[in-house]
């Protein structure tokens, strides 16, 4: 057996071994900009888990500052704000109330109106309960401004980015999950089963993306459970045809027949071979699916079906930058376009390095 | 013999490709040759050898993004350093001067275009011919190369044709336009064995026709003994020989070379055991074992016995029509304990399927085989799972059968744990160390992964995985067939120590005749899914009776037609 | 051929019921009782019970997926719940205005972002390959809602270069005054991710063997571009080109939105905003059969341009 023996003799200086994972790992540690783009979603997690838990950005329905004034560095380059006094406001209310007792004469008896017995039951109430005490608005600037209700854009953007990613990997890990299972049952068993389930593919593939998200918005209703479960339902179909397609490959690997062979389970080949050969490609899914949906859910929110009232989500805080626009106020809109953008160019060059890491081709 | 100035001339030729890690992988080491006009050079080397990066080089086709040249290399073309040429003058020399063909006609045929339009295109590049013109020369040109139906043909598409007829086009494309020189690279690799001596006779034709040099490039010797005139032999990036034909056949100067022409089996001889190349590079000259002598001897304990094998596959057609391909019609053979019975064919004959259907991987749609006495067809799973680890298979490709992801320890503990082998993990990792001393592989091995190791570590792996369960027949499903004629060698060696061990009967699919001799007690022909004939290795070999064994046999490349006989030292 | 269309028209039929049943779910089950969003402010028991009656909600839950079925192959599906139109009206009138804007928006983008994409494709490792591939990443980050949101501001609002928003009944003053914009804005949007994807369909082509067969015949580098390596890049091309067009129907829903574009989209979201049922249901079926449709003319297509298909 000399001759099998010296085919190894140069391993007695060979580096440790490496699993593929850490092969990718390496290549992925080369690529400067890719490391660099991890570190930044990285540290957007990081920010969105402390909004989670409430360590930033829970204070953002506080009205604390004066409604609609710049950020602190560019505290020029907003607007002239005019600033009302109580004597303006006495003012007005004195013309209004002339106006309304001129029409009280002809407006509608208390037995015609409907409403009448509830106002007056509702005027009662509000003798009875005092005002809240108002915080007096100060003057000192926020670092990204305030809102049209005074509130701080800087914390609305973080409570944002966390409602955002929250959406988007969620959704992406229970999309991800559907169309993972799914696919590999109907690659590795095929016929029937691949049957059934490709007819459910083709349902929901025939409808476009949009449309089927708001068909589910039109009957669900808002808020952040409704929006992660929609979008998992209708993102599913990338990832089963995915992993479809690359069950059905490896099924016909010799590994793969090498197990059969041996006596390993169906799911054994599934879960335990197939599944670890494919992870990588998951990986790199996981991530786009990640950006559509953080794109998606802007949208959603920004047209009112997204995330509740309660809530805030950078889609939601675009809602209010048009209006906002018109009278010259930018800094709501930036900031939410620099917090986006931010993360979502990190996320895709994120995504390219992961697959030049994990799944390398010629170039 | 004083000659003319050559018309290609390599010196001091060094490549290196930069890695994704950095670093630098030396491919050629500084080789120098010469090719005279009107002579046919064969460019012989394992895989590694640098022998393609050669031809790449001449043809300035290696990619430019990472591929460096060792200053002071030179390509001289009739005088003219290639290297140093610019891009017109490559191109003008491309395809008129020297002409090349690929390895695999079927991706280098671009698959949207006839062959007649790709044919025209050389022409109408470099002749200046009208596109009329051009067409008949094409049409020409393809009965030149032996298409059948040219007038037809020239207006089909590549995947339309068979890989022989496919290799004929881009032999008619390259000569198109009369090239001095052409360059063969791996031409006839992926090619049945009957079509590989068409085409050899044919470029062989055509040199003597056209007057033009040629460099042959192969990784089998055995190839190139019927019609190069000189032969260069490479190993890891160097050129360890270069001789006329007769020389480097019959007096070989260097051990590598030596070891080439020993390792591979001859159809005349049997060693106990093949040569390796290590045998050759001690200090001591080769000695030649004794003879084998092989086949079935009438007291054999039978301990596969197939009746009547059949499998079809089924494939939807038109509206509501079905397709039945009948992949293995009624075979039948028996397998002795401790024997080897060979199934031969080309491709599409149907003897992977045998392989495959015993192992219950695709379902037999109809027959017998009975393992000690039951029918292993008809049983249940659950009851074919016990029998599982008395039938193993062997795959062909090394790349694909060992599970990328699993260390080695995992992968040879996986069939113990199912079978219930060792009483527990120390134990099975103990059997498992055992077993890779048994292939030859260091203990080491174990917490490496696939990717670590060259295609014949991984078969050892893979032949190890099989033993854990100790199993009685083993499927060797064209299992050497990937590998280089050294590594291949090592590996049949194994087998064979393990067969007289252990008592394990082989069931040998390929296509290789030479190998299929040397390792057989009995040898099967199957053509178009059944059995041509059936006899005893020796008897199969020396006096074959049915036409399609004759012409498989004939087909076979006899090297160096006087080593026959001969073991060279 | 034929057979192949035939058995492919058969094969969409479990297709469309399964779209219906999906809808039926979500609209007759999971979207509970609209009878209280038509009774408007009156809802007295009765008024309801009449409601409810007209709609058919009365009736079980398997016969009113009849009516349904009934419906969608009639191609009837009643009349809108907020205007009391016939659906299929309103579709009919809303179709125009949404191609106006999709197609010559389509036409633009593709030949744009073919062109650029080969550009880079022939250059591919060059700066100019790095710097375009950047600057498409960076572009796709900003969200569509940005660039209209600021494109609509900057260039109607605060430049007047176009009229921030409006329609006419003319085709020639749609196109010439009303669909630059919007045009402008969604082509911002849609050439980065088109030009990466092109350009990643190119590359591939490049790196096959039969680029290495036409350099070794001396063809230089733009023949084998834009012949050899083109004509077999046009298969992914176009079939990402085919997949794309249902979507022309539900025409570019948040210009539409944004611009006042009468056109499906729109309607599609003023119907979700009302709960409008029918038409959502209407406009999901429609644009279900066209993706069918097109996915079959698709496959067809391929089969023309790639010699290799073999339509089974």
């Amino acid at each position: 057996m000399t001759s099998q023996t010296t085919l190894l003799a140069d391993d007695a200086s060979c580096p440790a071994s490496r699993s593929l994972w850490q092969l990718g790992w390496q290549r992925l540690r080369r690529d400067r900009i890719g490391l660099t783009a991890l570190w930044v979603v990285l540290a957007f997690v990081l920010l969105a888990l402390a909004g989670w838990l409430g360590l930033a950005g829970s204070h953002w329905r506080d009205e604390v500052a004066k409604p609609n004034m710049p950020p602190a560095l560019f505290k020029d380059y907003g607007p002239a704000t005019v600033e009302l006094t109580a004597a303006d406001i006495d003012a007005a209310q004195q013309h209004n109330t002339s106006a309304a007792d001129a029409s009280a004469a002809t407006g509608m008896s208390a037995e015609d109106d409907p409403l009448a017995a509830d106002m007056a039951a509702a005027q009662t109430q509000a003798a009875k309960a005092a005002p809240l005490a108002v915080t007096p608005a100060n003057d000192s600037l926020l670092i990204l401004g305030s809102d049209s209700r005074g509130r701080d854009v800087l914390q609305k953007v973080i409570q944002g980015t966390a409602t955002s990613l929250l959406v988007g990997l969620s959704g992406a890990l229970l999309a991800i999950l559907i169309g993972t299972l799914l696919g590999a049952l109907s690659g590795y068993f095929g016929r029937r089963v691949d049957d059934l389930l490709m007819w459910f593919y083709s349902v929901f593939t025939s409808v476009p993306d949009m449309l089927l998200l708001l068909a589910f918005s039109a009957v669900m209703s808002r808020g952040i459970d409704t929006v992660i479960m929609v979008m998992a339902l209708t993102s599913w179909t990338g990832t089963y045809r995915l992993m479809r397609a690359e069950f059905m490959k490896h099924k016909g690997r010799e590994y793969v027949q090498a197990a059969d062979a041996i006596g390993a389970s169906h799911r054994s080949r599934m879960f335990r071979h197939i599944l670890p050969n494919v992870t990588h490609l998951l990986l790199v899914q996981f991530s786009i699916l990640t950006v559509a949906l953080i794109k998606y859910e802007a949208i959603l929110s920004f047209l009112g079906f997204g995330v509740g009232v309660s809530q805030t989500s950078w889609g939601a805080m675009l809602a209010e930058a048009p209006a906002e626009l018109l009278q010259g106020y930018w800094w709501q809109m930036a900031a939410v376009t620099l917090f986006m953008s931010l993360l979502v160019t990190a996320f895709s060059m994120l995504t390219d390095s992961l697959r030049d890491a994990l799944d390398p081709k010629v170039k | 013999m004083t000659q003319a100035s050559p018309l290609l001339s390599v010196r001091n030729l060094g490549v290196s490709f930069r890695m994704e890690s950095g670093e630098h992988f030396q491919a050629l080491k500084g080789i120098s040759f010469d090719i005279a006009a009107n002579r046919t050079v064969a460019l012989v080397g394992e895989s590694g050898s640098g022998k393609s990066v050669t031809s790449m080089a001449i043809m300035r086709l290696l990619p430019e993004n990472n591929t460096e040249i060792t200053a002071g290399s030179e390509i001289l073309f009739e005088g003219r350093n290639l290297l140093q040429a610019d891009r017109r003058a490559l191109r003008a020399l491309r395809g008129r001067d020297i002409a090349m063909i690929f390895q695999d006609p079927m991706s280098s045929l671009n698959p949207v275009f006839t062959v007649g339009d790709q044919i025209i295109e050389t022409l109408m590049l470099h002749t200046g011919m009208r596109r009329k013109a051009a067409r008949q020369r094409a049409v020409a040109l393809l009965k030149e190369v032996g298409l059948p139906e040219p007038d037809r043909k020239v207006d089909a598409y590549p995947h339309q044709l068979s890989g022989g007829q496919q290799q004929r086009v881009m032999i008619a494309m390259a000569i198109a336009c009369e090239p001095k020189l052409l360059i063969a690279d791996e031409p006839t690799t992926a090619l049945d064995v009957t079509i590989q001596q068409q085409i050899l006779q044919l470029l062989a034709e055509l040199q003597k026709k056209h007057g033009m040099a040629v460099l042959f490039i192969t990784h089998d010797l055995g190839l190139v003994g019927e019609f190069a005139d000189e032969v260069i032999v490479m190993r890891h990036g160097e050129i360890r020989e270069h001789g006329p034909l007769q020389q480097v056949f019959t007096q070989p100067q260097d051990a590598y070379t030596k070891a080439l022409l020993n390792c591979r089996p001859q159809l005349d001889s049997r060693p106990a055991r093949l040569a390796v190349i290590d045998d050759f590079l001690q200090d001591q000259p080769y000695q030649v074992p004794p003879q084998r002598e092989r086949g079935y001897a009438p007291g054999d304990d039978i301990v596969l016995d197939v009746q009547g094998l059949c499998k079809s596959f089924e494939s939807r057609e038109g509206l509501f029509g079905k397709h039945v391909f009948h992949a293995v019609k009624d075979v039948s053979f028996q397998l002795a304990r401790g024997k080897t019975l060979g199934i031969v064919g080309e491709s599409g004959s149907g003897k992977t399927t045998v392989g495959l259907t015993l192992m219950r991987l695709h379902q037999a749609s109809a027959g017998r085989a009975l393992f000690n006495g039951q029918d292993i067809l008809a049983m249940s799973p659950s009851e074919f799972h016990a029998c599982k680890r008395r039938i193993q298979i062997i795959f062909q490709n090394p790349y694909a059968s060992l599970n990328p992801r699993f260390t080695v320890e995992e992968i040879l503990l996986e069939p113990m744990t199912l079978h219930a082998i060792g009483r527990d993990h120390a134990e099975r990792k103990q059997l498992a160390a055992a077993l890779l001393d048994r292939v030859g592989l260091p203990r080491r091995a174990l917490q490496k992964y696939p990717h670590e190791f060259s295609g014949g570590q991984r078969q050892r792996i893979a032949i190890a995985r099989c033993l854990t369960m100790k199993p009685d027949v083993l499927i060797c499903d064209e299992s050497v067939s990937a590998l280089d004629v050294s590594v291949q060698a090592q590996v049949l060696n194994l087998l064979q120590d393990l067969q007289d061990e252990c008592g394990l009967s082989y069931l040998f699919i390929s296509h290789d005749l030479s190998v299929v001799k040397h390792i057989s007690d009995q040898v099967m022909v199957m053509q178009h899914g059944q059995v041509v004939e059936q006899a005893n290795a020796d008897s199969l070999y020396a006096n074959p009776q049915h036409p399609y064994t004759r012409q498989l046999l004939s087909a076979i490349p006899q090297g160096w037609p006087q080593q026959k006989g001969t073991q060279v030292a | 051929m034929l057979a192949y269309i035939l058995r492919r028209l058969w094969q969409m039929v479990p297709t469309l019921f399964g779209v219906m049943l999906l809808l039926f779910i979500l609209f007759n089950w999971v979207g509970g009782d609209p009878s209280y969003i038509l009774a408007g402010k009156s809802f007295s028991a009765e008024t309801l019970a009449n409601i409810r009656h007209q709609l058919g909600l009365d009736k079980s839950l398997p016969e009113q997926f009849l009516i349904f079925v009934q419906q969608v192959l009639t191609l009837d599906f009643g009349t809108s719940w907020s205007t009391q139109q016939p659906v299929a009206d309103i579709l009919g009138s809303r179709i125009g205005p949404s191609l106006t804007l999709a197609l010559p928006m389509l036409l633009v983008s593709l030949l744009l972002s073919v062109i650029i994409a080969a550009i880079v494709a022939y250059v591919r490792g060059s700066l100019t390959d790095r710097i375009v591939t950047l600057i498409c990443t960076l572009a796709m980050s900003v969200s569509a809602l940005v660039y209209i949101i600021a494109g609509q501001y900057w260039l109607a609002h605060k430049l007047g270069w176009f009229p921030i928003l409006g329609w006419s009944d003319s085709l020639a003053t749609n196109l010439w005054l009303y669909v630059p914009l919007p045009l402008l804005l969604g082509l911002v949007v849609s050439l980065a991710p088109d030009i990466r994807f092109y350009r990643s369909c190119f590359v591939e082509e490049m790196n096959h063997d039969y680029v290495r067969t036409a350099r070794a015949k001396g063809l230089s580098e733009q023949v084998i571009m834009l012949k050899h390596v083109m004509r077999n890049a046009l298969i992914p091309v176009v079939t990402s080109l085919m997949m794309s067009l249902p979507y022309l129907f539900l025409g570019a829903l948040l210009l539409e939105r944004f611009f006042g574009i009468p056109g499906m989209g729109n309607e599609v979201l003023n119907a979700v905003d009302r709960s409008d049922f029918p038409v959502i249901k209407a406009i999901t079926i429609y644009v279900a059969l066209a993706t069918m449709l097109f996915n079959l003319l698709a496959d067809i297509v391929y089969k023309l341009i790639d010699p290799r298909v073999q339509l089974k």
